[in-house]
């Protein structure tokens, strides 16, 4: 079977040789292309070769187009990345240092043909090519309550979202989601297979139960009805979300979970409750330090409690350069052995 | 009244009610109760209160919840202070920053917040700090501790980071002077990292961050 296969059954709850894996390795395909970090971003082909390439070598079933979150903020206007010889890039320059400035922002008429967008438009071409139907290609989202995030620092948007003026939050959560629904339609456009609603605000890590039922839970339900739930995963970065699955499926019928490595993957699998797909995520992290034999425990762990009863994938979080590649490869041979049928 | 007081701030440090929180403290001062119990007695242990973490355990906070805590306790305190019959002592000197390359502020933000109502005296030296900076400014100031934040794997790990801080100190024979404390998700998700990266302390959440910052300081003055 290959990784659409599994994917597809696992979503079915057909049988299928073993659970997918899905294993994000992303900033290590410049080590992997022997090459910088801004050179190997600055390149949608390197993306593509390293993310085919990475997929053969470890043997797990989806890559991804990402170059990494923060390049959304150039949808505004955003010039400057700080590149990193170690880590993912972040945002050099906040686009929005007062109320003013958002009403300044222009949602691009299109994301397909913005040179914001060119790079990653052409990873995804590669990856369709070469990979289309075969393995699942991801896509990461950021939703309209976290793109503010992007644009004005999470240290004012808390602030703002929270306590701010009403006029200056809305039209700025509004300005958002216009481009979050011209950034799906460019991904569905070009063949995405799993698109990764990425919103922290969906977890009450984060906010109160009363205010994402209040204010999280809407603008939730605004971004899925207005793109549509297909190959749509629920993601909250971190953070954690059991407490809210079934609100959310309520109110969106997601067919993904995308959990927290911190959230109880048996908890997790009950509040779905076999609606749709839970996602068992590994804490990748301290990865970095453990020994093949921790990282085959925790794996085992994971699988142990997801995979009774199908529908279960195993999936890793941000896996940091630091990881040896020998745990890489024992979190394979575990996820393997312990998630085959 | 000050047990009334007590409740019906936390209710609204809870609830993110920042205005509600606010008419508590002024009904209390206007019937009588004096700033130092006001800041003592209802706005530290209610932050305190919500050291119980994240909200996934029973009566835990989320982080909008620890942010809007702390930045009303911090304009409590600030507006308390002139009304103190005596100067408070302050608890202790931080200077505080992210890790360089790290431009994620929220935390620090918080913890600034809950360690100013504590009477700690905060140097904010913004985000993406160099580590020599870090040094310096507590020289300067006279910190007994060094906070540093980081949101990402690579700023909490990487040679810039604490690591580094933690070398200058070596070489300029102040580890006994200042003590370094970290913050941030890399931490939560490794409890030992702190260790690895050379600080003398982490701390899970903001409200953490004072009881902590307190051993510390005994260890300096000791």
């Amino acid at each position: 079977m290959n990784g659409m296969e599994r994917l597809t059954a696992a979503i079915n709850g057909t049988p299928a040789d073993r659970i997918p894996i899905f294993c994000n390795l992303i900033d290590q395909g410049a080590r992997h292309l022997k090459m910088s970090l801004r050179e190997y971003f600055a390149n949608g082909e390197h993306i593509a070769t390293a993310q085919i390439q990475m997929r053969e070598k470890y043997g797990y079933d989806n890559v991804w187009s990402l170059l990494f979150a923060g390049k959304a903020a150039e949808f505004f206007g955003c010039s400057s990345m700080v590149y990193a010889a170690d880590g993912p890039p972040n945002v050099g320059e906040m686009v929005v240092k007062s109320y003013a400035d958002i009403e300044k922002l222009t949602v691009p008429e299109s994301i397909y043909s913005h040179p914001a967008f060119a790079e990653e438009r052409k990873s995804l071409q590669i990856l369709r090519q070469e990979l289309g139907g075969t393995y699942p290609i991801c896509v990461y989202i950021t939703s309209s309550m976290t793109m503010p995030s992007l644009l004005m620092g999470m240290e004012k948007w808390f602030p703002l979202l929270l306590e701010g003026p009403a006029e200056p939050r809305e039209m700025l959560l509004q300005k958002c989601h216009e481009l979050f629904v011209k950034e799906v339609a460019a991904y569905r456009q070009l063949g995405a297979d799993v698109l990764v609603y990425s919103n922290p605000f969906g977890s009450t890590d984060f906010v109160p139960m009363s205010f994402f039922n209040e204010q999280s839970l809407p603008w939730i339900k605004k971004d899925i009805s207005a793109v549509g739930k297909d190959r749509m995963v629920y993601y909250c970065g971190s953070a954690r979300f059991n407490q809210v699955i079934d609100p959310v499926y309520r109110a969106t019928t997601l067919g993904s979970y995308y959990l927290s490595p911190l959230d109880d993957v048996a908890e997790g699998k009950r509040a779905i409750d076999g609606r749709a797909l839970c996602c068992g995520v590994i804490n990748d992290i301290p990865m970095i330090d453990w020994t093949p034999q921790q990282v085959r425990e925790e794996v085992k762990k994971i699988i142990d409690a997801g995979k009774p009863g199908g529908k279960f994938l195993f999936g890793t979080l941000v896996m940091p350069l630091g990881i040896p590649e020998e745990n890489i490869e024992a979190m394979m041979d575990a996820a393997i052995e312990y998630g085959s049928w | 009244m000050l047990e009334d007081a007590v409740a019906k701030y936390r209710r609204a440090i809870y609830a993110t009610n920042r205005v509600d929180a606010a008419k508590v403290v002024d009904e209390a001062f206007k019937s009588g109760v004096s700033a130092e119990d006001i800041v003592f007695n209802i706005v530290i242990p209610s932050i305190n209160g919500m050291l119980c973490s994240i909200s996934s355990q029973p009566g835990g906070a989320s982080i909008a919840q620890h942010f809007i805590a702390s930045q009303i306790a911090s304009d409590i305190v600030e507006q308390m202070i002139p009304h103190f019959k005596q100067h408070p002592t302050i608890s202790g000197t931080i200077v505080i920053g992210t890790a360089a390359g790290d431009f994620h502020g929220l935390g620090k933000r918080i913890v600034i917040g809950c360690l100013k109502a504590q009477m700690y005296e905060v140097y904010d030296l913004g985000l993406n700090v160099a580590p020599e900076l870090f040094v310096d400014k507590a020289v300067e100031h006279g910190a007994q501790v060094i906070g540093i934040s980081s949101l990402m794997v690579h700023t909490a790990r990487g040679e810039n980071g604490c690591r580094k801080v933690r070398e200058i100190l070596k070489e300029r024979a102040l580890e006994d002077r200042i003590k370094i404390i970290v913050g941030g998700a890399p931490y939560r998700f490794d409890e030992q990292l702190y260790c690895q990266v050379g600080a003398d302390a982490w701390a899970d959440t903001a409200m953490d961050a004072g009881p902590i910052m307190e051993k510390l300081i005994m260890e300096v003055t000791s």
